[in-house]
């Protein structure tokens, strides 16, 4: 087995506090907000794994039980949840988002090519598809039209969200700028901070972070 | 490519500022070396970053010398190896296709194009037969975006799409699986990026001219500038490009490079985004010239 240490990139003389700033470090890295929808999220799940199992391992060494970690190992990676849809169309939807999960993105497109009601569903998988190949500019619009659409719908509003604000993304310690529009200050530190609490309810992995 | 990817200079110590530069004088005589020293004009930071993303593990050690730009004094550079021959076949090959499209462009002068091409053209067939896999790559994508162009396409994501595999294409090298899908995420939102910020900074120019930029195809523009919400739109766009490098970025260890690739991917984008945006970023016209600003910046 590989030494939880090295995984976690510290001397095995690291206090208990050293231990715990390593590790949330390196969660925060792997968190599956930033890869959400991301076509590597299967590595980052890999690596947040790893860094879980050397946590645990050097929890269980040095005698001291739970700590974060439990909160991290249940988070999704943009895997979709399935969802009862009502009417003619339900299943074709469902057929969609496993081909999305799958990453099967050419099929996923084609399945939806043949449904001919472009509601909000329709146009929230149009913007996902767009997202996991890099097409920002097209996913945003798609996703706005699906909040226009169905405005009360969580998810959508979070995958909007996700591009507009880039949602609680990481950074490497003493590295502050958020975007190309605002290059330092705090007007971006505000617009993140705005997302991180919305971002509360649907992750609660992430609380012990920002706290 | 163009020169805009340069890591933030305040995030690197001394050494990763020496190492960056030996990097990029050893992809300038790796360029002299196989293709001959008119070859080096087509050098630029873009590539230079490119070789520090394809390393070998093993790193030789840095060498000083004098060179044609530098007579005196020298430069620390490193020895060609694996990365920085890529490097230099892929800067050959994309140089000549961008040459061979802009003669077929209508629109400008044509001669310093083909004073180029006659120079370029045997270092493009030397490259052509390393890497035939990345010529077929970049011949195609330039004939989608030529028709593209053409059509006046109205969207960003297409025409940026092809820039965007292209460079992707160049991770098609690496045999390492993990690695691979890495650098192919990597480099393809790298890729993207480098086309709309190359676009948003030919923006004045093509507007006076009339040619084609996808910017002027996709958003509403007044007095030549992007309106408020345009410009918030592009920022989104290149943001998320980014940040999905870095978040590639971070499933690979790139070794003695990752304090670079860092400042890069985590600054050095978003500064150079900025100034492009605000119209301050300037890139230069000659290698030697190149040379003096890497001193300065690093």
């Amino acid at each position: 087995m590989t030494d939880p240490y090295e995984v976690l990139n510290i001397p095995s003389s690291a206090t208990d506090e050293e231990v715990k700033k390593a590790y949330r470090d390196l969660a925060r890295k792997y968190h599956p907000d930033n890869y959400h929808d991301n076509p590597l999220a299967d590595l980052a799940q890999e690596k947040m794994k790893e860094i879980n199992a050397a946590y645990d391992t050097i929890q269980k060494q040095r005698g001291s039980r739970g700590g974060p970690g439990q909160g991290y190992a249940r988070q999704s990676y943009g895997g979709y949840q399935y969802q009862s849809w009502a009417g003619a169309e339900s299943s074709a939807f469902e057929q969609v988002r496993v081909a999305v999960n799958r990453n099967d993105l050419a099929m996923a497109e084609q399945l939806l090519a043949q449904i001919e009601d472009h509601n909000g569903e329709w146009n929230f998988l149009k913007g996902t598809i767009c997202y996991r190949r890099g097409w920002v500019d097209e996913a945003r619009r798609y996703y706005q039209t699906a909040c226009q659409m169905d405005p009360g719908n969580l998810e959508y509003r979070q995958a909007l969200n996700f591009v507009e604000n880039g949602g609680a993304s990481y950074r490497p310690e003493g590295y502050n700028v958020f975007s190309t529009g605002c290059t330092g200050g705090n007007l971006c530190l505000g617009t993140a901070c705005t997302y991180f609490m919305c971002n509360l309810c649907g992750y609660c992995g992430m609380r012990f972070i920002c706290c | 490519m163009f020169g805009y990817v340069r890591p933030a200079p305040a995030r690197l110590s001394e050494e990763d500022k020496r190492r960056f530069g030996a990097a990029y004088c050893g992809l300038c005589r790796t360029l002299g070396e196989r293709y001959g020293t008119a070859a080096r004009f087509i050098l630029n930071y873009d590539f230079a970053f490119l070789s520090i993303l394809l390393w070998p593990e093993e790193t030789p050690e840095i060498r000083r010398r004098g060179c044609i730009a530098h007579p005196l004094g020298g430069r620390d550079y490193f020895p060609g190896n694996q990365a920085l021959e890529l490097a230099a076949d892929c800067s050959v090959i994309l140089a000549w296709w961008q040459l061979q499209d802009a003669l077929e462009d209508p629109g400008k002068g044509k001669t310093k194009y083909r004073a180029a091409a006659g120079v370029l053209n045997g270092a493009y067939r030397r490259a052509r037969d390393c890497r035939p896999g990345f010529d077929r790559a970049a011949r195609e994508q330039l004939k989608r975006l030529g028709e593209l162009e053409a059509a006046r396409c109205p969207t960003l994501d297409e025409p940026a799409d092809t820039f965007a595999r292209l460079l992707s294409g160049v991770a098609g090298e690496i045999k390492e699986p993990v690695r691979r899908r890495v650098l192919e995420q990597l480099l393809y939102h790298l890729g993207r990026w480098i086309y709309l910020i190359d676009a948003a900074d030919d923006l004045k120019e093509d507007f006076a001219s009339g040619s084609y930029n996808p910017l002027l195809g996709r958003f509403s523009l007044e007095k030549g500038e992007l309106t408020g919400e345009a410009r918030e739109s592009l920022i989104i766009s290149l943001d998320n490009s980014i940040r999905l490098c870095a978040a590639a970025y971070e499933l690979w260890d790139f070794g003695l490079w990752s304090p670079v690739i860092r400042a890069t991917v985590y600054e050095g984008l978003f500064l150079v985004g900025k100034a492009v945006l605000e119209g301050t970023f300037h890139a230069g016209s000659t290698e030697a010239s190149r040379c003096r600003r890497n001193k300065e910046l690093l």
